[in-house]
């Protein structure tokens, strides 16, 4: 504790120098976040907050410079923002992936407890952490008996420690607890730090009595790291830990509390290596444990965070018995190709191979051997109805000319978008989807702007929650669009594959002149896409699906929306609705508008294949998976229907130009070009005369 | 029927697209014998993933001998009205609107979900999105008979 606070507030702040100021202006960060009003009112709680926690002052004085000088407004202003420019390049450059998950919210201080791991209620299924935060509250609020209750405002478990954030004003009586005794066993609390290799510090202080700094510590698992890595074959080689002659000089092997910390300590040096997680992933593709007689993965089992998409990871020449001793890894790791555990008692048993199979379904080599083709994972993938290009129906590209400019105007002018195509019939409702597949592991923003608009029915039941959750009209669609975050829509034009749009006509919608007893027909718009919004400073990519229904009407273009509903959930990617064979050409081959029919598709690529029904000369069901048909013969029907778009010739003589140059859709338009400029393709080749 | 309210409005549109959530994917699981009778004989529209199919007795026969075993989770849905006067056609021509009612109208459902195709629990589910519009059932027959059917549809892996 005391060397803790004296490196934080004294001179000794070689390595931790650029972290020290990172943490304690983290507070002053977040001041920052809020603009103008209230950064007022902050002045004021910062003089009776902060003062009065006298011996709490862990890093209150430091990096608060700014505020201390209370003088004149604009020129406190100016100060503000120079620093926040700062703290935020360091944090990019420095330890990003950290500062992502450990930001504290608004302005609370952070305590470790650690011991209680060893304690009593540990065995309990959340590891004892209910009744440990309980009695931590309740020790709290022993020493005082007026003024509000004392609250753990919000916690995380982090390796043996338990991390708690509570309002600066409870830091003293937090850290009166250290030493209690909590079910069995005492209580170790102290300001948290949050770079585990500042906790190895600690304990290989204590354990030399000299005390070597986190930078010196951290500089050193730096090198070894280095020796370890082969970037050519993107492989770590962990292997043999405890007879690597560095890290017996650290001490690392001496005593058990710095063994078990040493790992996550390392996984940290290694993150910190890194100003952004894609570089960081792609880094790594092998990881070897062996010979490190591990018994079970408690010790490494961060491996999985840090390296979650590896491909390859030896645990040869271990301890490990059975499943158990890598039950911790049974979620993770989903990429992983290759697992070796020979020389593991783990092998031996009965149920080895089938088990290793089920946990990780894009397993190859076992033990090096091969236990599944790449071709038998790529069928497991593949979705039973198969995966085609967009069906784009849409005559006088009404829908086209509607989408292509929707997004733009919602980003960038929702009223003008409003008052063009939107009247006092439009009916807007918007859904949050809050637990939908994501596309990544990663943590996502909350939905808090959304979600007091969210009606998804499954959730909003009342009556009369679902009527004040639907928004009728221009005006109510407005105000409401004007309450939710800006956004920003990729370019259309320059990213089509981000986007999937379908389009089919519709009849029977309300004929707005009332004339027609039968309704009128219109268009429904179903588009697929994602989006950015600006979430506490952070950029945040969303996805989101959006159906539309379009008719004839006053608006701009001379239509008007019916209906527009919006469905928003996490981030999804785009590579679900990339058509599943990649061989066939869909995205390349420009297509010649066939007369009547196809019109030029939206998102250029990706919808440039008019569907195939829609074709003169093609039958219902043509391209379409049917009963008895194989998904070979499905693609070659649809490359015969591009083919026949393409060049105007009948089913059977695309399917003779395609089948004779091997399905090759290129080779195939080639000939056909070449045969048709000598003349030796007779007319009845054409569907109608060419 | 012009005196409709906007909760009787709000109250039948609601119930019909949460009638369809709640019958038809658990359906596509367990009754696919049944997956036909969801359908308006002509719909306008059934996609699955870009692929068309022709109506309701086509999706039935893709489900019944194509499709392993389907787990669908709807996580999110939504709906709203599009036609408050729907003009359905019967056997004896078009409704007049002297006997039309307040079910007379025609919605849009939006869905969102995941879903897990096959035994294997250790596949990662999809992300589906899934619009449907219903309509009301023009049929007489009022035994045993749904009261929305679907007349377009369009299903999206999105994830």
């Amino acid at each position: 504790m005391k060397t803790m606070k004296s490196r934080r507030s004294g001179g000794d702040r070689g390595g931790i120098r650029k972290r020290g100021p990172i943490r304690t202006d983290r507070d002053g960060d977040m001041d920052m976040d809020a603009p103008g009003g209230r950064g007022g009112k902050r002045g004021g709680r910062g003089g009776p907050g902060r003062p009065t926690g006298s011996g709490s002052g862990s890093g209150a004085g430091v990096g608060r410079p700014a505020r201390s000088g209370g003088d004149r407004p604009q020129a406190r202003d100016k100060t503000l923002e120079a620093i926040q420019k700062a703290i935020s390049n360091t944090r990019d450059s420095q330890v990003s992936i950290r500062q992502g998950k450990n930001a504290a919210p608004s302005n609370l201080e952070l305590f470790s407890v650690l011991g209680w791991k060893e304690s009593k209620v540990s065995s309990h299924r959340d590891g004892g952490v209910e009744n440990l935060i309980a009695f931590l509250e309740r020790r709290m609020n022993a020493h005082s008996k007026s003024g509000p209750r004392a609250r753990i405002t919000k916690s995380r478990v982090e390796g043996d420690s338990l991390v708690v954030f509570v309002r600066p004003d409870l830091s003293d009586r937090m850290l009166r607890l250290h030493d209690s005794l909590f079910a069995g066993v005492h209580l170790v609390v102290e300001p948290y730090d949050p770079s585990s290799s500042a906790v190895l510090d600690r304990e290989l202080g204590t354990a030399t009595g000299t005390s070597p700094s986190t930078a010196d510590t951290k500089s050193k698992m730096t090198l070894i790291l280095s020796k370890r890595y082969y970037p050519d074959t993107k492989l770590l080689d962990l292997s043999k830990l405890s007879a690597d002659p560095d890290l017996v000089a650290m001490g690392i092997f001496n005593q058990t509390s710095t063994e078990s910390k040493f790992f996550p300590a390392l996984m940290k040096v290694w993150e910190m290596g890194f100003t952004n997680a894609a570089q960081r992933r792609e880094a790594v593709e092998s990881v070897s444990l062996a010979h490190n007689s591990l018994t079970n993965v408690t010790a490494v089992t961060t491996l999985s965070q840090t390296f979650p998409d590896i491909k390859n990871l030896d645990l040869s020449h271990n301890n490990l018995k059975d499943y158990r001793s890598i039950n911790a890894w049974r979620w993770k790791f989903r990429n992983l190709e290759f697992l070796d555990l020979t020389e593991n008692p783990f092998s031996a048993e009965p149920n080895f191979k089938e088990t290793m199979m089920k946990w990780y379904p894009k397993l190859q080599t076992l033990n090096n051997v091969i236990v599944r083709t790449a071709e038998e994972i790529a069928a497991q993938k593949k979705t039973p109805i198969p995966v085609q290009a967009p069906h784009f129906q849409d005559d006088g590209q009404i829908a086209e000319n509607f989408i292509r400019a929707f997004f733009t105007r919602y980003d960038n002018s929702r009223d003008e978008l409003v008052k063009s195509v939107y009247d006092s019939q439009s009916e807007f409702t918007l859904n949050v989807n809050t637990s939908a597949p994501k596309a990544q592991q990663t943590e996502s923003a909350g939905w808090d702007p959304y979600i007091k608009k969210s009606r998804n029915l499954l959730k909003i039941n009342h009556l009369p929650a679902r009527m004040s959750r639907a928004y009728t009209g221009a005006d109510k669609i407005l105000e409401l669009w004007k309450s939710l975050p800006q956004t920003r829509h990729p370019d259309m034009s320059a990213h089509p594959e981000e986007y999937l749009v379908e389009c089919h006509p519709v009849p029977g919608l309300p004929d707005p002149t009332g004339q027609s007893p039968t309704g009128v027909g219109g268009l429904m718009i179903m588009v697929h896409g994602k989006f950015e919004e600006s979430v506490g400073g952070k950029v945040e990519t969303r996805s989101f699906d959006r159906t539309f229904i379009i008719g004839p009407g006053g608006g701009m273009g001379g239509i008007r929306v019916i209906n527009d509903i919006l469905c928003l959930r996490a981030y999804g990617g785009h590579e679900a609705w990339s058509p599943e064979n990649q061989a066939i050409p869909y995205a390349t081959a420009p297509v010649a508008p066939v007369a009547g029919a196809a019109p030029v598709a939206v998102p250029a690529p990706a919808a440039a294949v008019p569907a195939p029904v829609a074709q003169p000369g093609i039958p219902q069901g043509y391209g379409a998976p049917a009963p008895g048909k194989t998904d070979a013969q499905v693609q070659q029907e649809l490359l015969v229907a591009q083919m026949s778009a393409k060049s105007g010739m009948t089913l059977q003589f695309s399917e003779m130009a395609l089948s004779g140059n091997g399905w090759n859709l290129d080779a195939a338009w080639k000939n056909f070009e070449e045969l048709k400029a000598s003349g030796s393709l007779p007319a009845t080749a054409f569907l109608s005369p060419a | 029927m012009a005196t409709a309210t906007d909760d009787v409005l709000t109250k039948v549109s609601t119930e019909a697209a949460t009638e369809l959530v709640n019958s038809f994917y658990p359906a596509l699981k367990n009754d696919r014998a049944s997956i036909a009778s969801f359908y308006l004989p002509t719909p306008t529209s059934i996609l699955f993933n870009g692929n068309t199919v022709a109506d309701g007795a086509a999706v039935q026969d893709i489900f019944q001998s194509q499709m392993p075993e389907a787990f669908y989770e709807v996580q999110s849905f939504d709906c709203q009205i599009i036609n408050r006067a729907y003009p359905t056609t019967t056997a004896t021509g078009l409704k007049p609107t002297t006997e039309m009612t307040v079910k007379d109208m025609s919605i849009l459902v939006m869905a969102s979900g995941n879903v897990r195709y096959g035994e294997n629990r250790d596949q990662l589910p999809r992300g589906f999105s899934e619009t449907f519009v219903l309509v009301p059932n023009p049929s007489s027959d009022r035994k045993r008979r749904r009261d929305w059917l679907i007349q377009s549809q369009n299903f999206r892996l999105v994830v």
